[in-house]
């Protein structure tokens, strides 16, 4: 098929993915048992009255998809006149509007708690997905290249007893090992810093950066070093070495010129798997040093049991790993020019 | 027909399961992991006698046990609750390893059916449940088990459960592909063709080959599902009535542990974990190797140093055939492969001597080492291979004890190579008018980029191939063109000598016709030595000039073309040619020769060729013939020949 | 050139990271930094729930009344009060020259605003709460306000103590739902000692001191409340000079903190004090509240109160306390805490730790062992004494207790299903559901007794507030009385005969009070006040006191 084909198949396949995390999104938390308005404020001081002012305020009284649920003739004959004011398409409404409903927690607007909490993960993982990624394929690459010596095998190890790691132990053991000796304790920067140079800031971040960046980087380090050193193991053992050998290059030109390309292409589709599992990472990870990004959300949004904020978490998470997935098959078509012959 | 450098098999296990087994032993990640997690396996099972403690009571303890250090009543140190760490540790394996297993059971099992279901339906079920599969595989995990735990109970069995109902998509997707590689193998239809119902089918032959593939992918869900339980526990949402190492670090991590300075009570678990999780690593990644075995050997591993061992055969100086000037000399050369301590004489005291603008024929069977000599003349042989006699003089220099540098230079501006099955011999990502560019470059990489371009296409015009072609992907060629587009490739630096491996074998017979017509023709007007490798006799006859025969990694015969057709020496020649038709003779019986060329790992200690001989006699078995001179540049190696 | 372009953006980041260590040297304020492991929800004192909420209300602002870490009010923006013979009717005169942190004066207009605005909306959680007795609330000139009753109260100076006094001229649009509960008051402008410089949720609160508070001016120049994500960080923080002070940690880190010389552990009452409890359910299935939901599953043991006195003769609180708090906390009696002072009725002789007469009482109230699984039976033989025992899965504590509760009470022939569940969940079949048998919980309290006291009262059973289902009538009269009891020694006498009914009914078990642990170093900053009943580091008596060590 030609391309374009290609491509608009796969984007509306991801558009038809996000609309189903949408839907999905929506009844996930709505078949919580209990009341997130009681247990919310366990306290005798909330009577009655605040409680039914709470339930309406987060729109908690209005029946949930149709209006037959309620056979409270008040409620249905609301409904009446609006068949749409329905809990789930008041949702779907906000959702266009870019609104993903207020906090239990807080009352602000979720979308506003988890704006910028949504830089500060990217800045975190983006770090050390980049990290990982060049270490674990450098390593990869040599480990390939000098395949069965001892370097092989040190560098496999290292990789794997890296992967069996858990990343939350590591952080609590990097954590403290780092605060003794001169590292930050957690949280992005210092605070009272804001009106401080920018240079200064930026400094002050990378530092907070370093050990939450090192235990990312430790982790994911030894997938991308196991899986580039056998896709680079199979590439190296194809014919077209042997005859870009024949030519006369040298192994480093083989290995820039001939090698590389094809080894890297898995790496792009695992980069984009990866990214559903980096969730969970980000999440132990800003827990163990109190980082202020999306996966410290969701762990201070379980703690509480703040649902419209895990909601909004959980969305924006399944669309990011849509989006990446998107990008990384689109990539891949594009590296790949026998991909377009399907 | 076509071979590449020779792959040793072990011998045929006796039985399928102990020759697993001794490949399986001798991989040594494999082995660690498999006794490291029988070690654990082994401490959960019999945790109640190794324990010193039992970590299930609170009986006797008091406040001034709570996190003490490690000592001589407890190894490890006390936790929060003042209980026995290294009891708690050894408890802990049984509920990780049991979640660890049942969740990833689930998992398998939903996995292996959705894949298998998936893959041998095909169709609409297929798109259906892959696009599940795929749905599934993007929604983030964590929230999904915040639900699930929370509408049920943090117990154990939930845990499970919710492990297990998650972690299947990778395991489906997987065991699909292996499902539609093996569907369309022919024992599969085989079995369709006389009527099987697609149950039986499934069971009988599609599982058990999708089987190895689904245990490796097992041992990697069930480290997921141990990682995933001591996550889970971290975050509060394990079950607080089991110990496990998660929730030994939950209570740790909650309770104040390090600021306490319990260092043992967050590294004791953690050390469980890792150890559990590793040793599945290792166990997996040793089957896989065993599985799949890759020869973990490539193509850019260092090559072994030439060396000169076989004492008695010293290099001989022959008479020229010709006059024109001698290219290639190559004397007495052997090459050997090392593996595993045994060695594999390939080729044996192997000489000719190519000269300028002549074409000479390699002949023989498979396996007797005609392209292992051919990879040795430019040191190309595989990391197991090594030159252990002889020289390959080309330019006057001995290429046999060359450096890489020396090597690199001689490569395809002196000697090219045109592959046989070109079909992988060219990068599939980049262009085929850049492959040929690059060897221009290498060699002369002064030629300006415009000047550059006008050559490649005017080699590719040379086999025939237009210039819009050259920024096409090798995809995208005919494999007729391709093998073309490697003539043209393998003239760009104007060698001096080229060598073609097979390369008609697998084309259709117009294309082969076209490709040797082009062949000749190149020869002819550029000057060009080529040796051209085949078993096709008839294709030697009509356009080489002289013809070296090999069986066995040895010289049977060389001569001029015109000898060996009509005045064959050695038996293996005759032989050979009695089993080509002729369109000559059409009413010629063709009589094979019967017997398999020997192993080149178990040679017979005489000739190679007595066993399957029609003229051997006693000598013939015991000692190897010399390679005699019979005037004229005409050798053959027979006892029979001596005389004369 | 590529290696130097390399070389150049490495120095680059060497350089940005130092310098951020070096930190900037000129005219540096006094900053003191405190750990806390929570975070203010919101700025906005109508919709406030959290505990750091309030802390940083209690710092930027002022209030008619202000609670004292020893248990007393003391009169705050107000010079002075007049109350009417009939307590219906309370005059308090302002005092002059009080203003805003943003430069405007604070008048009797901005208190009477204030207690309006907490008073008309009831969708403020707890601050109307404190209002629902007022009748009108007026601001007659610029310093004197009148406050009329309903009907009279005996804890004036309580319910003012929380009414914070924010400027009208601020939230003057905001005085109705939806603007007042969705305002965000970031700017929080107040009268307090310190103001409002920098929030970051779930990061930090920055505040500043108000140099010019009319009573209690800060001698530092800055105040940084700091959030980390768990107890073992705050420790690690408050070690590693982070930090100056911590307001929680755990009590497994005392003794090595305690061995730290720059470091000063300080322990005793907390300020909100919180009870911990082991919920016995015992409503009367006749009464059971189903119109509301309830579904009374409940053990019939549980309903027997000889079962539940054995109980609490086979609890070991002090190894409860020993295990769980290492120490740190007191047994209990019922649910009013020895941190209410003189409300806590000390005068109560806790059941004796004695297994072998929790036995008897068992044995003598028929509840024997018939088939010798070890397991005693009801009298009538039908059902073991196995009780579903749940905790909220979000305690870290509740399983090392229940672990050791079942223990204990199995030396009785009692057996517990223990379970962890999802607090909603937990929620849900607790009240008014009453489905369950035990649930270990807890409550926190305010200064005055009467939340924690209205627990016990059969008028919340349909509410879910009252989680045993306990109902006793008198008992529900004494709590109407003292609810209008303006006489304190009176209002005491009642509180504490209410405690002494319930004490006896053995409504609860309370395993203990726990002790508020803090720490700070003693290298960074003097005048932590440390010697009052209750302890509060972070209280605005300490913080305006507290000055950097010479």
């Amino acid at each position: 098929m030609s391309r374009y084909r290609f491509l608009w198949k796969k984007i509306g396949w991801a558009i038809f993915t996000v609309l189903f995390v949408v839907v999905l999104n929506f009844f996930l938390f709505r078949v919580l048992p209990g009341d997130p308005v009681r247990s919310g404020t366990r306290d005798p001081r909330l009577k009655k009255d605040a409680q039914e002012a709470l339930r309406i305020r987060f729109g908690l009284d209005k029946p949930v998809i149709n209006c037959f649920e309620t056979l409270n003739p008040i409620k249905v004959g609301d409904c009446a006149i609006n068949p749409f004011e329905t809990q789930f398409f008041i949702y779907l409404r906000n959702l266009t509007q870019g609104e993903l409903g207020f906090s239990f927690h807080t009352n602000r607007p979720v979308a506003e708690v988890l704006g910028a909490r949504l830089w500060n993960t990217l800045l975190l993982i983006g770090a050390g997905q980049i990290l990982s990624i060049v270490i674990g394929m450098i390593f990869g690459i040599l480990a390939a290249w000098k395949a069965r010596t001892s370097i092989d095998y040190g560098a496999l190890i290292t990789g794997l007893v890296a992967w069996s790691l858990p990343t939350f132990w590591l952080g609590i053991i990097l954590l403290f090992w780092g605060s003794n000796n001169g590292f930050p304790i957690g949280g992005k920067a210092t605070p009272g810093t804001s009106s401080y140079p920018f240079f200064y800031q930026v400094g002050d971040i990378l530092r907070h950066m370093i050990l939450p960046t090192l235990t990312y980087t430790i982790v994911y380090m030894g997938e991308y070093l196991l899986v580039m050193r056998s896709s680079l193991l199979d590439v190296l053992a194809e014919d077209y070495i042997l005859t870009a050998k024949a030519k006369g290059l040298t192994t480093f030109q083989i290995l820039k010129d001939h090698a590389l390309k094809n080894a890297m292409l898995p790496i792009v589709t695992i980069i984009a798997i990866n990214l559903g599992f980096t969730v969970a990472g980000a999440i132990q990870i800003e827990s163990v040093f109190s980082w202020p990004g999306l996966g410290g959300a969701v762990y201070e949004a379980l703690e509480r049991r703040d649902y419209p904020v895990l909601q909004g978490v959980f969305l924006l998470i399944a669309i990011s790993v849509v989006l990446a997935n998107l990008i990384a098959d689109l990539t891949y078509s594009f590296l790949d020019p026998r991909v377009q012959a399907e | 027909m076509a071979i590449k450098a020779a792959e040793l098999k072990p011998a045929v296990p006796s039985s399928p399961l102990s020759g697993f087994w001794r490949t399986f032993s001798k991989n040594r990640m494999g082995v660690v992991g498999l006794v490291m997690l029988v070690v654990a396996i082994v401490v959960a099972i019999f945790a109640p006698l190794i324990s010193p403690y039992d970590p299930r009571t609170s009986k006797g303890l008091t406040s001034s046990d709570i996190y003490n250090a490690p000592s001589a009543e407890h190894w490890l140190g006390t936790d929060d609750a003042g209980k026995d760490v290294f009891s708690s540790f050894i408890y802990g394996s049984r509920v990780s390893l049991i979640v660890g297993f049942f969740a990833a059971f689930i998992s398998i099992v939903i996995g292996g059916v959705i894949g298998i279901v998936a893959g041998f339906y095909g169709g609409r079920t297929e798109n259906l449940l892959m696009r599940f599969t795929d749905l599934l595989l993007v929604i983030p995990d964590l929230p999904l088990i915040v639900v699930i735990v929370a509408l049920t109970k943090p117990s154990l069995l939930n845990i499970i459960f919710v492990i297990g109902l998650l972690g299947w998509t990778t395991t489906a997707r997987i065991v699909r592909s292996q499902t539609l590689a093996v569907k369309s193998r022919k024992f599969v239809l085989r079995a369709r063709a006389i009527g099987a119902g697609n149950r039986h089918i499934i069971l009988n032959h599609i599982l058990p080959l999708v089987l190895p593939l689904l245990v490796v992918n097992a041992i990697l869900v069930i480290s997921l599902a141990i990682l995933n339980e001591s996550t889970l526990s971290f975050l509060g949402l394990g079950d607080p009535t089991a110990i496990s190492w998660g929730q030994m670090l939950n209570f740790a991590f909650g309770r104040g542990a390090m600021s306490a300075g319990a260092w043992w009570a967050l590294a004791t678990p953690g050390f469980g974990i890792v150890w559990v999780v590793l040793s599945l690593t290792l166990l997996g990644h040793g089957l896989e190797q065993v599985l799949n075995p890759r020869l973990e050997s490539h193509h850019l591993m260092p090559g072994r140093p030439t060396i000169q061992s076989e004492a008695e055969v010293k290099s001989e100086d022959r008479k020229r055939r010709k006059e024109s000037p001698v290219l290639l000399d190559v004397r007495n050369l052997s090459v050997q492969f090392l593996n595993d301590g045994s060695v594999a004489q390939a080729v044996h005291n192997v000489s000719f001597q190519l000269h300028e603008g002549e074409m000479m024929g390699l002949v023989g069977e498979s396996g007797c080492g005609k392209t292992t000599l051919i990879m040795a003349l430019n040191r190309l042989l595989p990391a197991a291979g090594r030159i252990s006699n002889g020289y390959v003089y080309f330019r006057g220099k001995d290429l046999a004890s060359a450096s890489e540098e020396e090597l690199a230079d001689v490569r395809w501006s002196g000697i090219s190579i045109v592959f046989q099955g070109a079909m992988n011999a060219l990068n599939p990502v980049r262009t085929v008018g850049d492959q040929i560019k690059e060897a221009i470059i290498k060699h002369i990489p002064t030629m300006p980029p415009g000047q550059l371009n006008e050559r490649v296409v005017e080699l590719l015009e040379l086999v025939g191939i237009a210039a819009e072609h050259k920024n096409h992907f090798p995809h995208q060629y005919s494999g007729g063109m391709r093998q073309r587009a490697m003539i043209a490739m393998a003239l760009s630096c104007n060698p001096e000598v080229v060598i073609a491996d097979e390369p008609t074998t697998a084309l259709d017979v117009m294309i082969q016709a076209q490709i040797l017509e082009l062949l000749d023709l190149l020869r002819k007007k550029l000057g060009l030595a080529v040796i051209f490798v085949t078993h096709d006799l008839g294709v030697v006859a009509e356009m080489c000039d002289s013809v070296l025969v090999m069986y066995g990694g040895v010289t049977a015969e060389f001569a001029e073309v015109d000898t060996i057709y009509n005045l064959p020496r050695h038996p293996y020649t005759q032989e050979l040619l009695k089993a080509f038709p002729d369109l000559s003779q059409p009413e010629k019986r063709l009589i094979s020769i019967p017997g398999y060329p020997p192993k080149l790992d178990a040679l017979p200690p005489g000739c190679r060729f007595a066993p399957r001989c029609p003229l051997a006699f006693e000598r013939c078995s015991t000692e190897m013939p010399r390679l005699h001179e019979l005037g004229d540049g005409h050798l053959a190696s027979c006892h029979l020949v001596e005389a004369s | 050139m590529k290696i130097k372009y390399n070389f150049l953006v490495v120095v680059t980041l060497l350089a940005l990271v130092l310098s951020a260590c070096g930190g900037l040297g000129q005219g540096t304020p006094v900053v003191l930094r405190v750990g806390w492991a929570g975070s203010p929800d919101t700025l906005n004192p109508g919709t406030g729930v959290l505990a750091e909420a309030y802390t940083i209300f209690a710092l930027v602002y002022d209030t008619i009344y202000e609670y004292q870490l020893d248990g007393t009010y003391k009169l705050d923006v107000a010079e002075s009060v007049e109350v009417s013979d009939d307590n219906l009717t309370y005059t308090f005169k302002i005092r002059d020259g009080i203003n805003f942190h943003d430069g405007q004066p604070m008048t009797a207009q901005d208190v009477a605003f204030s207690v309006n605005l907490y008073k008309n909306n009831p969708d403020f959680i707890y601050l109307n709460a404190y209002t629902v007795n007022f009748d009108t609330v007026e601001a007659t000139d610029d310093s004197t306000v009148v406050i009329t009753m309903l009907s009279a109260v005996p804890n004036m100076d309580y319910l003012l103590s929380y009414l914070y006094i924010v400027p009208e001229h601020v939230w003057a649009d905001y005085t109705e739902a939806p603007a007042s509960t969705e305002f965000e008051n970031l700017e929080m402008v107040g009268t307090g000692p310190f103001k409002m410089l920098e929030y970051v949720q779930n990061e930090f609160v920055r505040l500043g001191a108000n140099k010019e508070h009319f009573d209690n001016p800060p001698k530092v120049d800055e105040v940084i409340f700091q959030t980390f994500e768990s107890d073992d960080v705050l420790v690690q923080s408050l070690r590693s000079g982070a930090v100056d002070m911590i307001t929680e940690m755990p009590a497994t880190a005392v003794e090595t903190l305690q061995g730290d010389s720059t470091i000063q552990v300080v322990t005793g009452a907390p300020f909100a004090p919180y009870v911990s409890d082991v919920i016995f359910n015992q409503v009367d299935p006749e009464n059971c509240p189903t119109d509301v939901g309830g579904i009374c599953t409940g053990h019939p043991a549980l309903r027997d109160r000889n079962v539940r006195l054995a109980l609490a003769h086979a609890t070991d609180k002090q190894k409860l306390i020993d295990i769980v708090l290492l120490g740190f906390g007191a047994p209990g009696l019922t649910l009013i805490p020895d941190g209410l002072g003189h409300w806590y009725n000390d005068s109560l002789q806790d059941y004796e730790f004695d297994v072998a007469n929790a036995n008897q009482i068992l044995d003598d109230a028929g509840y024997l062992d018939t088939d010798g699984d070890g397991v005693r039976e009801m009298p009538d033989g039908s059902r073991p004494l196995t009780f579903r025992t749940h905790w909220p899965s979000d305690s870290i504590d509740a399983p090392r207790m229940a672990e050791l509760l079942s223990e204990m009470w199995s030396e009785v022939g009692v057996t517990l299903e223990l379970q962890a569940i999802d607090p909603d969940a937990l929620t849900a079949e607790c009240c008014p559901a009453f489905d369950f048998d035990i649930i270990l919980w807890g409550w926190g309290s305010d200064p005055d007794p009467n939340l924690l006291l209205s627990v016990y009262a059969t008028s919340e059973i349909p509410n879910g507030y009252n989680e045993t289902g306990y109902s006793n009538p008198a008992y529900d009269e004494l709590y109407v009385q003292q609810g209008v009891e303006l006489d304190l020694d009176k209002r005491r006498e009642l509180v504490w005969q209410m405690q002494e009914i319930v004490f006896n009914d053995v409504v609860y078990i309370i395993p203990f009070y726990s002790q508020t642990i803090e720490a700070y170093r003693v290298d960074r900053f003097t005048g932590w006040i440390t010697d009052t009943p209750k302890i509060e580091l972070s209280d605005v008596s300490s913080l305006v006191q507290v000055e950097p060590v010479k």
